[in-house]
């Protein structure tokens, strides 16, 4: 599931994506989503498999960058036609 | 309410058992609540947290002794307001823009950044500015790129994935020939096409242009 991280600023969300990248995880910097509230301006965008062990390492590596909050999304789409719209979940 | 009740006892597990053991357990299901037992604070803290992705309410956290009981309920989401768990984003603030759209226009890049400063800052603040172009709900007519603004169409680019998805989007992107044969990118253009300067003043005149 994609999940967005939040980080105190700018320079912490680039340290954190090339912390992840480096470590050959598929992350995206993007513009933090009008929904959320962030000290900074920038998130990362990961997709998280399941739960598994590796997982539950990515998320203590989010930590351990620094990373301030974490909002799971999810799309929903009124009917096939129209586009998907996300919303944001706040995870404990 | 008679709720079907599953018990877990994942005492004596050591972390991540217990996880792998409850995402095993929803997996099968059957139930309508699951309790989950284990004996490290570690492994509650990684239960409700794993809870929290797996979209599955917590309903109750207690501490009996040296035993730790989760209460799990799948499918109530995970913004339990028993539990407390979670949170439901908040609304777009009030003084928010409407629904953003740059429907019909061309928007002209001539650099591979926005602004001047720092070239890092520049470079960042373009590549969330295409990925926001990319989740808007009216793209662009066009995207011309120009000078180092080609250079965000090539392998390698860390706005190639945003200018694929504009155009997939419809989004027709068009980089400048004699800036692509300057730079010696011409062979590494990953997306959109060739154009030339007689194209690119044709459609700067027409239309509105923004240009960055």
């Amino acid at each position: 599931m994609p999940v967005i991280a939040t980080f105190r600023s700018s320079h912490a969300a680039l340290a954190a994506e090339r912390s992840l990248l480096g470590a050959g995880l598929a992350v995206e910097l993007i513009p933090v989503p009008r929904q959320i509230r962030s000290d900074c301006g920038f998130c990362l965008l990961l997709e998280l498999a399941g739960a598994g062990a590796p997982e539950l390492q990515l998320l203590d590596v989010l930590d351990a960058c620094g990373a301030t909050g974490r909002w799971r999304v999810v799309e929903t789409q009124a009917d096939p036609a129209s586009r998907k719209v996300k919303h944001y979940e706040r995870c404990p | 309410m008679n709720d079907a009740r599953r018990i877990l006892d994942a005492r004596g597990a050591a972390c991540p058992e217990p996880v792998i053991l409850t995402r095993k357990a929803l997996a099968e299901g059957g139930f309508d609540l699951l309790e989950v037992l284990v004996d490290d604070p570690s492994s509650r803290d990684n239960v409700v947290r794993f809870a929290g992705f797996a979209q599955c309410g917590v309903e109750d956290v207690a501490e009996e002794g040296s035993t730790f009981r989760i209460l799990l309920r799948p499918d109530a989401g995970p913004a339990s307001p028993r539990a407390g768990q979670g949170e439901r984003s908040v609304q777009p603030a009030p003084e928010a823009p409407g629904p953003l759209s740059a429907q019909g226009v061309t928007v002209l890049i001539t650099a591979g950044g926005i602004g001047s400063g720092d070239g890092n800052l520049g470079a960042l603040l373009l590549r969330g500015f295409l990925y926001t172009l990319a989740e808007a709900d009216g793209v662009p007519r066009r995207i011309i790129l120009m000078n180092g603004g080609v250079t965000l169409a090539v392998q390698g680019s860390d706005s190639l994935v945003n200018l694929k998805r504009l155009a997939e989007r419809g989004v027709e992107i068009l980089a400048c020939g004699t800036c692509l044969e300057f730079f010696e990118l011409r062979e590494r253009l990953a997306v959109g096409r060739v154009t030339n300067l007689y194209e690119i003043a044709g459609l700067l005149l027409q239309g509105r242009t923004l240009s960055l």
